[in-house]
């Protein structure tokens, strides 16, 4: 999941600050609970969960972070 | 030279270190160093004259471990050794380099394979039920008995209670109040153990491995081993041990068992068994058999878990008979 999310182009890269949890970890755990996930893998955004189970495709990634981009850069 | 064993402990303060001694009554000596070499806790650890084994851990407490070698090497009670010389071999172990920190905590395996074995858990001390317990488990034909803390409790009996597990050969682990009590730390209104008695604790593996038929696996008592100085997420059974105390709160929370599931490929075990939450549980997640080691005794009841290889693979039942205690 991490690699699909580095592997998006450098103009959506600029707008996005990247954090990858490990599940092995206990902070990794606390996070995921925090998301309120229930299955891996899991992409959270802006703090909410929004895909799980599934790997978004790069086309449907992007728009989503651009809708969130513009949304609080009016 | 004596066998040496990296057990466990090591964060920023301290390093801990097991030695297994040669010649002497104490099987081993436990102690801790701190910067460079300040010395700290040493515990001649079953067996030996307990107020001489005081006295030398109090005169060397605090001190720098190059400063007392000295006084300590060359000392003979027998065998052309003692407690002091064994403690002198053991820094002269640390500063060769022969002698690494043990690690957090203690792992033991059960060498032989079995087909069929018992699990009792959360005695608290109990002695009646203990001796009840192995009454009704003389029947079962198990060739091999674990339990999975808590041995101790908040009761008069511990010490009966270990002296009995010990006995009777109980391969078992420490629970959190067990390993509370192997370090003299007892709640208030219980009685300490005796020193043999703290001494046959603080020696219990906190993990226990074990092979039932063709299945490899670990059972741990709960979160407090995540909780001891120097505890990794990546030492061997962490990830184990975390997905069951943390993501699965102990396999309560039942929607998080996709997530589980999509972590056993990565588990070295396929059998984990855990006691912390004091329920009777047994859940199959991602080819790995979760068991949940319930009390001891409960509502009138005396309760043990067996599990037995079959043709038909592992078959895990929860027992129970009557049981009044006097």
């Amino acid at each position: 999941m991490a690699e699909s999310v580095k592997a998006l182009p450098n103009k959506i890269q600029e707008l996005i600050e990247i954090r990858e949890w490990d599940m092995r970890t206990r902070k990794g755990v606390d996070r995921f609970r925090e998301l309120k996930a229930r299955s891996l893998p899991s992409v959270a955004l802006d703090g909410t969960l929004v895909y799980e189970s599934l790997i978004p495709g790069q086309e449907e990634l992007i728009a989503e972070i651009e809708r969130r981009y513009r949304a609080k850069n009016p | 030279m004596s066998a040496l064993r990296g057990a466990v402990e090591q964060n920023n303060e301290f390093a801990s270190y097991v030695f297994h001694t040669q010649g002497v009554c104490p099987p081993e000596i436990h102690f801790r160093l701190s910067g460079e070499d300040t010395v700290h806790q040493v515990r001649f650890v079953g067996g030996g004259c307990p107020g001489n084994a005081l006295l030398v851990a109090r005169l060397v407490d605090g001190k720098p471990m190059n400063a007392i070698v000295e006084y300590l090497s060359g000392i003979e009670c027998r065998n052309d050794t003692s407690c002091p010389d064994q403690l002198a071999r053991a820094f002269a172990a640390v500063k060769k380099g022969d002698l690494q920190p043990a690690a957090t905590f203690k792992v033991a395996e059960d060498a032989v394979s079995r087909a069929r074995v018992c699990f009792i858990g959360n005695l608290d001390g109990n002695l009646e039920v203990l001796t009840a317990l192995l009454h009704a488990v003389k029947y079962e034909h198990v060739h091999a008995v674990y339990g999975i803390g808590n041995l101790t409790g908040l009761s008069e009996q511990n010490d009966n209670v270990v002296s009995m597990i010990n006995k009777h050969k109980i391969q078992a682990i420490a629970g959190q109040l067990d390993w509370q009590y192997a370090q003299g730390k007892e709640a208030a209104p219980v009685a300490p153990l005796s020193l043999k008695n703290r001494d046959i604790l603080l020696r219990l593996p906190q993990v226990l491995v074990f092979q039932i038929g063709d299945q490899k696996g670990m059972a741990f008592y709960g979160r407090y081993i995540q909780d001891l100085p120097g505890y990794s997420d990546f030492a061997p059974f962490a990830l184990e041990m975390n997905m069951v105390c943390d993501l699965t709160r102990f396999m309560k929370d039942e929607s998080v068992f996709p997530a589980l599931e999509a972590m056993t490929p990565q588990f070295s075990v396929r059998l984990v068994v855990f006691s912390e939450s004091g329920e009777w549980k047994h859940h199959d997640v991602g080819g790995v058999m979760f068991l949940g080691i319930g009390s001891a005794y409960e509502n009138g009841f005396i309760n043990w878990g067996i599990l037995e290889n079959t043709a038909d693979g592992l078959k895990y039942q929860v027992r129970k008979t009557r049981f009044s205690p006097e």
